[in-house]
């Protein structure tokens, strides 16, 4: 078997065991059980109060399913501005190292992304997970996937070392603005950082982001024991990936237009009336109350 | 195929403070929006501005502009009479039903508030019927010193015919701009998109949202509303929520947000509960803008 440097990738950043900090977070599910909405269904509606129905298993995949699109929606957009944003270094680093005031611009419009996504992010609870994890990719890059100094292994050639410095100094840049509070630093647009500096492609990035992200609502869901471990492994064979495949098909194309500046929407030239028509939304706001309401519960297991 | 006729109404009104008095600098609306100021008895400088629509709703392929400027210690409170209803076809029409999937209903709004002065946007909810397409955008420019306070809701249908999220897709934006830079922004989608996804069974809009037909967002800037905020903030410390058999009929969540704003929102079974808990929790609204307006803002 030939696995190509792109694949190997994938088996990597897919390792259950990467430090990302994601174990802490439930997305909202630990808050959504408690508050009584797993296993309801429309069924009930004729009777006097809502009572679950159904299957916690089948409870967990509607959680799942609604709570993946709607960060799909929402997060997606930022992944796959913030990879071609840090792809225009890569493109450029093939020939030589890459012009500063290139490096600044890509800088800005990353701050530009994770300004958005922070206005965008109107859940205290989930901007506290987002910003945990997308630090911990950004010490990733610089501690766990820069080429390590060993006697065994040669030193590396210039190419691939101006690919690495540039990368590091961008993430490394990037990590003081945070420590600093310049910008919160979330998690999508360290994810589009982070895979693209290691030269994962666009779609290979979104697809295991999303994938990503539904394996950690089932990680949570096996520690809040509304499935159990073999049922988890039948999902992510059978649900977890049409639920991937569909939510990619609806978003891997809507960009953020975060550097679009603003505009008076009254502008008699405008071509279309809403420029942001297909831009990120919430598609749940169910699950932004109940994400938000996640510090309310009396005894909690994780963070978010 | 015949284009449906397409009304782009325009409205706009610009807002002055003369000491305790206001006046409508300009204040102007084509068909089929329809401005009016009832006097108030307020001893403020305020006003009123009810935004309608003839016949009380929109059509597939109206569109609305609405701009308002509120002057430096100006202040104005945005009303409407009844719901916004959003309908397909235009009622009664001699129109042919050839209307095409694009026929979106669009509603825009603009404002700009000076320093010091305050804004108001509380009205009724918007009802999306069945097989409607709708986008609203509304954008809140401001100062530090402003106050704006922003109601956006929305119900499921006409529940007198059955109808529970039936509407085709409904778009909501709310952006807030202070001192010129951008500190919130909320999109909310909602169509049925994801409603079909072979091999997986069907999951209707209305499962998504279930047990729920009413959903508000409330946006709350400005020192005059921090008692508001504060009093909500408390409410929520004493909320110890254990694991509940069912959810409840009311539910909401609040988070503060960039500009030192707070966004709260709400879901509930019916309407009317979120009516009523946003007249208690709005209750210190009556000290800014004075209770004859308050009352008419909740009827």
């Amino acid at each position: 078997m030939d696995l190509s440097q792109d694949e190997y990738l994938l088996l990597l950043l897919s390792d259950g065991n990467l430090p990302t900090g994601s174990f802490v977070s439930s997305s909202g599910l630990e808050s959504f059980v408690k508050h009584g909405f797993l296993g309801l269904d429309t069924a009930t509606k004729d009777t006097e109060t809502p009572i679950p129905r159904l299957s916690k298993t089948d409870g967990t995949v509607n959680f799942i399913r609604d709570s993946l699109f709607t960060y799909a929606h929402t997060a997606l957009p930022f992944v796959s501005d913030a990879h071609i944003t840090v792809s225009r270094l890569r493109d450029e680093i093939a020939s030589g190292p890459p012009p500063v005031e290139l490096v600044e611009e890509v800088e800005k419009a990353l701050l530009e992304l994770d300004e958005l996504y922070e206005c965008m992010m109107l859940n205290h609870v989930a901007r506290r997970a987002s910003q945990a994890q997308g630090v911990a990719l950004l010490t990733l890059y610089s501690k766990g996937f820069t080429k390590p100094s060993l006697v065994a292994l040669p030193a590396i050639d210039t190419k691939d070392s101006t690919a690495q410095d540039t990368f590091l100094t961008l993430i490394d840049d990037m990590k003081l603005r945070i420590r600093a509070s310049d910008t919160p630093g979330h998690l999508p647009i360290c994810w589009g950082i982070l895979t693209a500096a290691l030269g994962l492609s666009l779609e290979r990035s979104q697809y295991l982001h999303l994938f990503l992200q539904a394996r950690s609502l089932i990680s949570a869901a096996i520690r809040m024991n509304t499935i159990g471990p073999y049922a988890s492994q039948q999902l992510l064979l059978h649900v977890i990936k049409p639920l991937c495949d569909s939510a990619l098909k609806q978003t891997s194309h809507i960009r953020t237009q975060a550097s679009a500046k603003s505009k008076n929407i009254n502008d008699e030239e405008r071509s279309t009336p809403y420029e942001d028509d297909d831009g990120p939304a919430t598609t749940w706001p169910l699950g932004e109350i109940l994400g938000a309401r996640h510090d309310l519960l009396h005894s909690r297991i994780f963070n978010s | 195929m015949e284009k449906a006729q397409r009304v782009h109404g325009k409205g706009k009104a610009v807002l002055r403070a003369y000491g305790t008095e206001v006046a409508f600098e300009e204040m102007s609306y084509t068909y089929p929006l329809k401005l009016l100021s009832p006097k108030t008895s307020a001893s403020k400088p305020i006003a009123i501005v009810y935004a309608m629509s003839y016949g009380g709703g929109l059509v597939g392929g109206d569109h609305i502009d609405l701009e308002i400027d509120v002057g430096a210690a100006a202040g104005l409170v945005v009303l409407t009479q009844g719901s916004t209803k959003v309908f397909k076809t235009r009622p009664h029409s001699y129109r042919p039903s050839s209307l095409s999937a694009s026929d979106l209903t669009t509603q825009a709004l603009h404002v700009n508030v000076a320093s010091r002065g305050s804004f108001f946007l509380l009205p009724e909810f918007v009802t999306c019927f069945k097989d409607a397409q709708y986008n609203q955008s509304q954008k809140f420019q401001f100062h530090e010193d402003s106050t704006v306070v922003v109601l956006d809701w929305i119900t499921s249908g006409r529940l007198s015919l059955g109808e529970q999220w039936s509407f085709t897709r409904y778009r909501s934006t709310n952006e807030f701009w202070m001192s010129g830079k951008r500190v919130a922004k909320d999109v909310l989608l909602l169509d049925d998109s994801q409603s079909n996804l072979p091999p997986l069974g069907p999951r209707p809009l209305e499962s998504r949202l279930y047990p729920y037909s009413c959903f508000a967002t409330l946006f709350l800037f400005g020192s005059d509303v921090q008692n508001i905020v504060n009093s909500l903030n408390n409410d929520l410390a004493n909320v110890s929520q254990f694991q509940s058999p069912s959810p409840m009929d009311l539910i909401w969540s609040l988070s503060s947000c960039g500009g030192h704003g707070t966004v709260v929102r709400l879901a509930a079974t019916e309407a009317q509960m979120i009516r009523l808990w946003l007249r208690t929790a709005l209750g210190p609204l009556k000290d800014v803008i004075g209770i004859d307006i308050f009352e008419k803002a909740f009827i």
